[in-house]
């Protein structure tokens, strides 16, 4: 080989190199996947499409689009399907390359075909959290900072009538709470905003967190608990949007929190599993995964379902959890852990029907249905294809 | 490797980019400008030594060529004479390699601070050092530069693919060291206009973002060109005068070679201190 072909060769190599790490290669996921169970049917964003199959057998009922069309593309999707009535409402999330699909879509629960869409406008942007509703109207956050209010009862330019629009000052990643009539919203701009349904007007603001939040409150007696990317997790009064307590975490927190009747419990994305007492904030227990803990956890009967970016999906029996001095719960106090998935977790499992239903990242299979006592794998959906008989067999 | 590459590179540029961000008044573009200049800076001597490397081997083409030809039938005595005339294969590449993870890293740390979709923005916060909480609040960085330009989108009017075509091209052309043969100008020419091009093409579906890095580092290497030009031509100089002298050895037929005789010493010395060998030496 001649100086001139080495010199071409490291030149293109290089030039392969470079575009490889900055992103060229296999297209990554962008966007979180939602799971929704609905009785037996499974709603799940994942990616480009929104699914609907049997949550028993596998079974696909449809998928939204059916085929993508690249000169009108959808999606991709995220957050948790919002069903309504006999529609799924779903959101436009980003991709990869920061391009994005501003519109809510709803779709037919019976066909899977688009019933209506909403457009909030050139300021739109992506739809990264699911909607909520009251029963009439939806409520949508959007990543240009705006909650909307929208009925579909009622059209307005072919599209469902915008009741109100309430603003803040930055991205809206996370859903709002929908609670007595009112919303409890977190925002990019640092704040968590009570807003009155009705009206769309603010009815306080905590201002007290230093970054983002990111995730949906939770709310329990009067008091609202949400974590947020200053690694700390917060207890405010739902009524004047006062501090009750504070505690800080190791890292930023962007999962919903679960409670039971005295603890709450939440992961960080550094990997760290809390369990906080209610009541004041302390911290009773942590116990590390290897990666993010983005999904909120599930709490089914005294077991906490956990899924991590480092593909286990981990069973804690809490009656069993024992910490050591500094609070560290060993490997040993898991009830069972699964590590067969081989895929990042970032959405929060379903149970149904004793089974733990886990959305999958990034993986042509889009969800595996786990045994929730023992965590073995039962079911993947989409269903593996069927065997084709070999001639002569 | 991918964690000690993050460890290593990667996280320090990200957490120094948003200290930079910080203090320039949330300015994402300044800030990618200062980060972009302080690692050009830090990687100034490498990129010295490459393109001195590069030029030297340039110029000493000729003489190359006429050992090769000599030699052609010897691979052990030619080996031998092209390490003795200070041919170094990898000496333009070493540097570059050295500075392949740095640079990387810096676009790397560039993509992750942009964090444009959930899924990055979950991923940057892992790599957000703990001792300082402050960078947490920045999150997410202001991508809108000028009023009018998402730097987390690709650009829809095409300035900004047009611009690293522009800056690329020049960018190449300076730095390619100039060739004797036909071949490898042939090949230089074409580097010349396929990189460019190719970055081009990639920046029309890349964030924004990622475009005023290449156009801001491209710049700044055309830049750090014409401040290092008076050296590169002197050692290019001082090359071509050797070049000029011992090169023409296996060719003149005046100054056939004396078997028996080895070289002075002093006309196989390349390194940019070296003494230009007088022409005729090589027959004493």
């Amino acid at each position: 080989m001649n100086r001139v072909s080495v010199r071409v060769l490291v030149a293109t190599v290089a030039g392969a190199l470079i575009l490889s790490a900055c992103g060229g290669g296999e297209v990554p996921p962008s966007a979180f996947p939602g799971l929704a169970v609905e009785g037996e049917s499974a709603y799940l964003a994942s990616n480009l499409h929104v699914y609907k199959f049997d949550a028993l057998s596998g079974a696909e009922a449809w998928r939204f689009p059916a085929t993508q069309d690249n000169a009108n593309p959808h999606g991709p999707f995220s957050g948790v399907p919002l069903k309504f009535g006999d529609v799924i409402v779903i959101g436009g999330s980003t991709g990869s390359n920061g391009a994005y699909d501003r519109h809510l879509y709803a779709i037919s629960d019976e066909t899977g075909q688009e019933v209506w869409r909403f457009d909030p406008g050139e300021d739109g942007k992506e739809f990264v959290d699911s909607a909520v509703t009251d029963g009439k109207i939806i409520y949508a956050p959007n990543g240009n900072g705006s909650l909307y209010a929208i009925d579909p009862a009622q059209k307005e330019n072919n599209q469902p009538k915008l009741i109100w629009k309430f603003s803040t000052g930055n991205r809206l990643w996370s859903k709002p709470l929908y609670a007595d009539g009112k919303l409890y919203q977190g925002a990019f701009d640092h704040k968590l905003y009570a807003i009155d349904a009705t009206s769309g007007k603010e009815l306080w603001r905590f201002e007290n967190a230093t970054a983002p939040i990111a995730v949906q409150p939770a709310l329990k007696d009067g008091v609202l608990y949400f974590g947020a990317f200053d690694s700390a997790f917060y207890a405010v009064n739902a009524a004047d949007g006062k501090l009750k307590w504070k505690t800080p975490v190791d890292g930023w927190v962007w999962s919903n929190a679960t409670m039971n009747d005295d603890s709450i419990f939440f992961g960080d994305v550094r990997g760290k599993l809390y369990a906080l007492d209610l009541a004041t904030g302390q911290r009773k227990w942590y116990y590390e995964t290897h990666d993010s803990i983005k999904a909120q956890p599930v709490l089914d009967n005294n077991t906490l379902y956990v899924v991590s970016m480092d593909t286990n999906v981990y069973a804690f029996d809490l009656a069993g959890i024992k910490a050591d001095a500094s609070g560290k719960v060993d490997y040993a106090a898991t009830k069972w852990r699964n590590d067969t998935l081989t895929r990042r977790l970032l959405s929060k499992p379903s149970l149904v029907e004793g089974m733990l239903l886990v959305p999958l990242f990034d993986s042509e299979i889009k969800a595996w249905a786990l045994d929730a006592n023992t965590g073995a794998r039962k079911l993947q959906f989409p269903l593996p294809p069927p065997a084709t008989a070999t001639p002569g067999q | 490797m991918g964690n000690i590459f993050d460890l290593l590179f990667v996280n320090p540029m990200t957490n120094l980019l948003l200290l930079i961000y910080d203090v320039l008044f949330h300015n994402y573009v300044l800030a990618i400008i200062v980060l972009t200049i302080i690692i050009r800076l830090i990687t100034l001597p490498l990129t010295l030594k490459q393109q001195v490397s590069s030029m030297k081997m340039a110029a000493m083409q000729p003489q190359i060529k006429a050992i090769q030809e000599k030699y052609k039938n010897e691979p052990q005595k030619l080996s031998e004479e092209m390490r003795k005339v200070g041919f170094n294969p990898l000496g333009g590449c070493l540097p570059l390699v050295i500075q392949f993870p740095i640079l990387i890293g810096l676009y790397n740390a560039i993509t992750r601070t942009l964090a444009v979709t959930p899924f990055s923005l979950l991923e940057l916060g892992k790599y957000i050092y703990g001792f300082l909480p402050n960078l947490s609040s920045l999150v997410p960085v202001n991508n809108v530069f000028l009023g009018v330009l998402d730097l987390g989108q690709p650009d829809k009017l095409f300035v900004i693919p047009i611009l690293v075509i522009a800056t690329t091209y020049f960018s190449t052309k300076l730095t390619t060291p100039p060739s004797t043969d036909a071949q490898t100008k042939q090949t230089n020419q074409m580097m010349s206009m396929m990189m460019p091009v190719m970055f081009g093409f990639f920046m029309l579906s890349a964030p924004a973002g990622l475009g005023i890095y290449w156009i801001v580092s491209n710049l700044i290497g055309i830049g750090q060109y014409y401040l290092m030009k008076p050296r590169l031509d002197l050692a290019k100089a001082q090359h071509a005068a050797v070049a000029g002298t011992t090169g023409s050895t296996p060719t003149t037929p005046q100054a056939p070679p004396k078997p028996k005789m080895p070289p002075p010493r002093s006309k196989v010395k390349h390194s940019t201190s070296a003494r230009v060998a007088k022409p005729g030496s090589e027959k004493k």
